[in-house]
């Protein structure tokens, strides 16, 4: 195990990077006064200090209490919309290439044509046209409205290419069922690739929340990382010079990016080791 | 290139644009005009513009669709009347005087002789007859064609100079309504010009023509996506009847706003004399760079002038708890008002007792509630007197949250507006503090928030006032039960507070002489006495306009010292600013 | 052959045209919003006061944008419009049309992104290759871990940071817009000078993004190239070792490199739109933020619209070339 973790660096900086961000939010849980996240909790616009070590922001909220309680909020938009995008998308992927036929032919155009279309724009169409601000869930689900198509095209080749393996025939001619071979036999040979894709999901996912939120169409009250970005732009920091106020989300989401990245890259070595030499 | 007189930072980029200027061709350089210096022009940054281009740079004809006064009309068309609320002063304009009868049902005006339009033709009473039947007849097709329509029975001319316009209902407010004050007046057109024309797609832009006609000192020479350029006029009335000093300004560029940092940029580097209203974080960061940058207030907090838009909390008066007055006296009291000064509005705001704003012409009616004030203050910050009167109500405080007699818990969504600067500065303020003291609000700022408001859709929200700016009448109209559900933005009653007592004294005001201060304080003061017991909205602050101006090449900005208008370039009032300007 | 995997390409491109154009039309009516009524209202707090008349007036503009019609027709009127090339007018900036106020808007994203792209799939992919073969200088190996942390993070905030350091800080580039407030947009060296100026930032935002993205890609692939049996063939017949690597590597390793051209137009755009809407440029990405902010619906249903219908007609030109650009992939397998 570990001699294999040697190898796979990816993996291991992935791990790394996202332990980090864990133990922030945890130890952050313990020892800072989320409510601090709040406005008129602290003095605005204090620069970095030994009482405020992230500095704060101009309606009073503690910088470094907004990372703590709104590092989870972004993970959890992410995380939601993630699950649900590869798990349509793997039910769509499984059905398409188990089944073939027209069915395949269907899901597949659907998932095709849904992959030209620039994500974040039809996102935006369905966030206006939503009464009122959004909640953070309801975002979660705005953002998973799309977040199926990419996985249902990643998933479905996997799946073909396990398809016309020995061991998936030989079931079929013990005469075992449909749903049986899928989640027999094919699902555990695809779950470190399933991984892969999840992680890639919810990155994706995080991405395409943050992009809404910046562009105002996010929850206004939630302390996350998009919609502190959104205050950033909205009170013209850069210019008034309060580079403390971007610094923080700047860095967490970074940290958040490329914890994620580096474990795609990782989980995909593992699910198809013939990777392994080229990255 | 050179013809546009704008700074070039070197020698060097000169060099170019005139190099340059020899290659142009020959339609662009045709529309260059004489060369005039830097310190002749006046260069303005609007907000008219979107992203950076003007849309609407080919419609002079105010009242057509898509147009708007406040990118240039407002200089272009000259009204009968101005009116100043900071100096509380009249210049009577293309109306020499005018005369109502003792019933309001009729208004005799005068008008000017010897003003001539632009092109020559000589501006008489049949213009104004002509104007007034005509938005009559338009009705909801144009702007001011309903108020228009809803009081006039018909504007006829007795001689050159004289109109009689009959009203049918009694309307002494109406003389005021037609005069230039702030965003509201009616623009007089040229008969001549816009007789046979659709007044909702006539453009009124021609400038080969000597398009658009006017009666003002300045003319239309160029007009682009990227900016309109105005020329003076020579020949102007005005300067000939004493009535105003012939402007300075020899040219004025018009910019559409490319965003606020590029604002602040130009301003700093003097390629801007003045701009629109900005952030209040924006002016620190203008000074540091040229302290020759001035506002209303000088370089000191607000960095502007009261607008007559107080904001209030606004509750939905007919919805469960805040139909109950306790209720909405105990969120008055939840809120720390000085807090959404300093925090909301980074110090550059100030309280606000009452929901109009404290002009001078109105300062006698804030006078005359003191004693109503002192006991009912709409200003206390006082969270015990809060959760007696909840208490009161029925309400009991579990955990900190206030829970109903029903047992639901006492929430409040708050709305206010996407656009604009104070929904998302003092929102997220406000829900906080009622959240601290155990109500639970949350903000939101949906896209349709203007229609859910209007149509009482709402809980709570944050918006202001667009009621009175000199007399009572038009604030005290905006809670009369029959201003509920009026559609429009202004003079609505949003919180759909109602009072039949209270509604027949602000009946008694509609038909009082708006000069009978007396009067008008007496019924003001026995309108308070029941509108500030129930308080069917919660007073939070004043509206700033915070508006940049830079004293590089002009003086003479009208400023809380000097308060001889309000300085806004988009306002009907602007041209008072560019006569009074002069070279620094 | 040609002829039918052509014609059914172009049935795709129609589909996703069809769809969009559906999309479009459906979704802002499912939210029951009326933006009309909230446009007028909206420009009435605005403007700071607005008549009684505002129902006629409501009347007045949905007769003027067919919104008084039964929702079939309008969806007919619709479609019949939009395959006409009209995309009615801006709600908010009447009387301008949308197609006229894209149009305005549409050289600068092109621009942009067009040039931005190229420079950035051909230096990453050189960049990649060069990565990939072991001739390389040592200090290349260095060049990885920047590229892949430039690669994870979204093209607007590695904006933020640029604009903050060069515009704010150093103060050596203009912070905002397309151009200079003021300047006079002819073709004039200052004028081009400045637009280059401005251009700057937002381009190396997506370019120093990007770059990294192509690089990797292009290594994995080369590293599966050179790893390939005529590779080693190469070798052994003594080859050049340059030669063995431009011709065989990466121009076997470039066709992949392609493909992922066009998938990645999407996304590419996506990040731009932020991108522009952060720096101002006035591009599509700008005018799609000020029509969120006035909420005008039909300007925002007009950018998707046609930014789908590019980006859709790009993919099907690149579909229709790669065959052409690799004899491997025949017309019969899709």
């Amino acid at each position: 195990m570990f001699r294999y973790l040697r190898r796979n660096t990816s993996l291991v900086v992935g791990i790394v990077l996202l332990g980090i961000l864990v133990i922030f939010m945890v130890v952050g849980a313990l020892m800072v006064d989320t409510s601090n996240a709040q406005p008129l909790s602290v003095p605005a616009l204090q620069a970095p200090s030994w009482d405020y070590p992230f500095g704060t922001d101009r309606q009073g909220r503690d910088l470094l209490a907004v990372m703590v309680a709104g590092t989870p909020l972004t993970l959890r938009i992410g995380f939601i919309a993630g699950i649900l995008g590869v798990g349509i998308g793997a039910v769509l992927a499984f059905t398409a290439a188990y089944y073939g036929g027209i069915v395949d032919t269907v899901i597949r155009s659907i998932a095709d044509i849904g992959l030209t279309i620039p994500g974040l724009l039809v996102l935006i169409i369905i966030a206006v046209s939503l009464k009122g601000s959004l909640t953070v869930d309801q975002m979660a689900i705005v953002v998973a409205s799309l977040a199926w198509l990419s996985p249902t095209r990643t998933i479905r080749s996997q799946v073909l290419t396990l398809r016309g393996r020995g061991y998936v025939e030989i079931a079929r001619l013990n005469g075992m069922s449909g749903p049986e071979i899928i989640f027999g036999e094919l699902m555990p040979n695809l779950l470190p690739y399933l991984a892969a894709t999840l992680v890639s999901s919810v990155s994706a996912a995080i991405l395409a929340s943050v992009g809404l939120e910046v562009l105002g169409l996010g929850p206004v009250e939630a302390p996350d990382l998009g919609m502190t970005l959104y205050w950033v732009f909205f009170n013209a920091a850069i210019i008034n010079g309060w580079w403390w106020w971007w610094t923080a989300p700047l860095v967490v989401i970074v940290l958040v990016f490329l914890g994620l990245f580096f474990l795609t890259v990782g989980l995909d070595e593992i699910a198809n080791p013939r990777l392994r030499r080229a990255v | 290139m050179t013809g546009l007189a704008l700074p070039r930072r070197d020698v060097f980029k000169a060099g170019l644009a005139t190099g340059a200027a020899a290659m142009l061709p020959a339609g662009i350089a045709a529309a260059q005009q004489t060369t005039i210096p830097r310190n002749q022009t006046l260069i303005l940054i609007k907000n008219g513009g979107r992203d950076g281009r003007w849309v609407d740079y080919a419609l002079w004809n105010p009242y057509s669709i898509g147009s708007n006064h406040q990118n240039g009309p407002n200089i272009i068309c000259e009204p009968l009347a101005y009116y100043s609320a900071f100096a509380d002063k009249w210049y009577m304009w293309l109306a020499e005087s005018y005369q109502f009868t003792p019933d309001f049902r009729q208004l005799t005006i005068k008008t000017r002789q010897g003003v001539k339009w632009s092109d020559g033709t000589p501006f008489s009473a049949e213009d104004v007859a002509y104007t007034f039947n005509a938005l009559r007849d338009l009705g909801p097709k144009v702007k001011w064609g309903v108020d228009v329509n809803q009081a006039l029975d018909e504007a006829t001319v007795t001689d050159p100079n004289t109109v009689v316009l009959k009203f049918k209902i009694p309307s002494p407010r109406f003389f005021f309504f037609v005069t230039y004050k702030y965003d509201i007046g009616v623009y007089i057109v040229p008969k001549h010009i816009f007789q046979g024309q659709d007044w909702t797609s006539f453009k009124h832009f021609d400038i080969g023509k000597g398009w658009p006609v006017t009666t003002g000192p300045w003319k239309v020479v160029d007009a682009t996506l990227s900016q309109k350029i105005f020329e003076r006029r020579d020949a102007w009335w005005a300067a000939e009847q004493k009535l105003a000093p012939m402007p300075q300004i020899r040219r004025s560029i018009w910019l559409p706003n490319t965003g606020e940092q590029q604002t602040a940029q130009a301003m700093i580097t003097n390629e801007s004399d003045t701009a629109y209203d900005m952030l209040p974080a924006s002016f620190p960061t203008m000074f540091r760079g040229n302290p020759k940058i001035i506002t209303h207030t000088g370089q000191k907090p607000p960095y502007g002038y009261v607008d007559w838009w107080p904001l209030s909390l606004y509750v939905n008066n007919e919805m469960a708890p805040f139909d109950n007055r306790n209720v909405r006296w105990a969120l008055s009291y939840y809120i720390d008002r000085n807090q959404i000064v300093e925090v909301g509005f980074l110090g550059a705001s100030q309280v606000s007792a009452l929901p109009m704003p404290p002009y001078k012409p109105l300062l006698p009616y804030f006078d005359a509630v003191k004693d109503l004030l002192a006991k009912y203050n709409t200003l206390e910050f006082d969270p015990k007197k809060g959760d007696a009167l909840l208490t009161d109500a029925g309400f009991r405080k579990q955990n900190g949250k206030w829970t109903g007699p029903d047992g639901k818990p006492l929430t409040l969504e708050i709305i206010s507006a996407p656009l604009g600067t104070f929904g998302p500065a003092i929102g997220p303020v406000v829900s906080e503090m009622l959240r601290r003291h155990g109500v639970e609000a949350s903000l939101t700022l949906p896209p349709d928030f203007n229609d859910r408001f209007q149509k009482g859709q709402y809980a709570g929200s944050i918006y202001g006032h667009g009621g009175s700016i000199r007399e009572p009448y038009d604030t005290l109209r905006l809670y009369q039960g029959k201003s509920i559900a009026v559609p429009g933005a202004h003079l609505v009653n949003f919180s759909r507070w109602k009072n039949p007592d209270f509604d027949k004294i602000v009946d008694e005001v509609y038909v009082t002489d708006p000069q009978n201060v007396e009067k008008l304080k007496d019924l003001f003061h026995a309108a308070m006495e029941i509108w500030l017991p129930d308080l069917p909205d919660i007073q939070l602050v004043q509206n700033h306009h915070r508006i940049p101006m830079n004293t590089t090449y002009w003086k003479n900005w009208p400023t809380a010292d000097n308060p001889y208008i309000n300085g806004a370039s988009w306002h009907l009032t602007f041209p008072l600013v560019m006569w009074n300007l002069q070279p620094a | 052959m040609h002829a039918i995997y052509i014609v059914r390409r172009f049935l795709v491109f129609l589909v996703i045209v069809w769809l969009a154009a559906t999309l479009n039309f459906f979704l802002p009516k499912l939210s029951g919003q009326d933006p009309v009524r909230t446009k007028l209202l909206e420009e009435a707090s605005l403007g700071g006061y607005v008549h009684a008349g505002i129902e006629d007036m409501v009347k007045v503009y949905q007769k003027r944008f067919g919104l008084d019609k039964p929702l079939w027709r309008q969806y007919l009127t619709y479609i019949d419009d939009v395959a006409h090339g009209d995309l009615n007018y801006s709600i908010a900036n009447y009387p301008r049309t949308v197609v006229g106020m894209i149009g305005e808007a549409l050289p600068w994203t092109v621009g942009l992104l067009g040039l931005t792209t190229l420079f950035s799939f051909a230096a990453g992919t050189v960049l990649g290759a060069l990565l990939a073969w072991p001739g390389a200088p040592r200090w290349m190996r260095w060049l990885m871990p920047p590229l892949w942390a430039l690669h994870a993070i979204p093209f607007f905030l590695l904006g933020l940071v640029l604009m903050w350091l060069f515009a704010f800080q150093f103060q050596w580039l203009p912070i905002f817009g397309g151009y200079s407030a003021g300047a006079n947009p002819a073709l004039t060296w200052t004028f081009v000078f400045d637009i280059l100026r401005h251009a700057v930032l937002p381009a190396l935002s997506i370019v120093l993004v990007s770059v990294g993205g192509w690089a990797l890609a292009m290594r994995g692939m080369m590293v599966t190239t050179m790893g390939e049996d005529y590779v080693t063939f190469a070798e052994a017949k003594g080859l050049r070792s340059s030669t063995i690597f431009t011709r065989y590597c990466m121009r076997n390793a470039i066709l992949p490199q392609t493909t992922g051209l066009a998938l990645a137009l999407g996304t590419i755009l996506s990040g731009a739109v932020l991108v522009e809407a952060i720096f101002g440029y006035p591009g599509i990405g700008a005018l799609l933020f000020q029509a969120i902010e006035e909420n005008d619906f039909f300007l925002i249903q007009g950018i998707v619209f046609t930014v789908i219908v590019a980006l859709g007609f790009a993919t099907f030109l690149l579909d229709i070339c790669y065959p052409w650009l690799d004899p491997r992939i025949s017309y019969h397998r899709t």
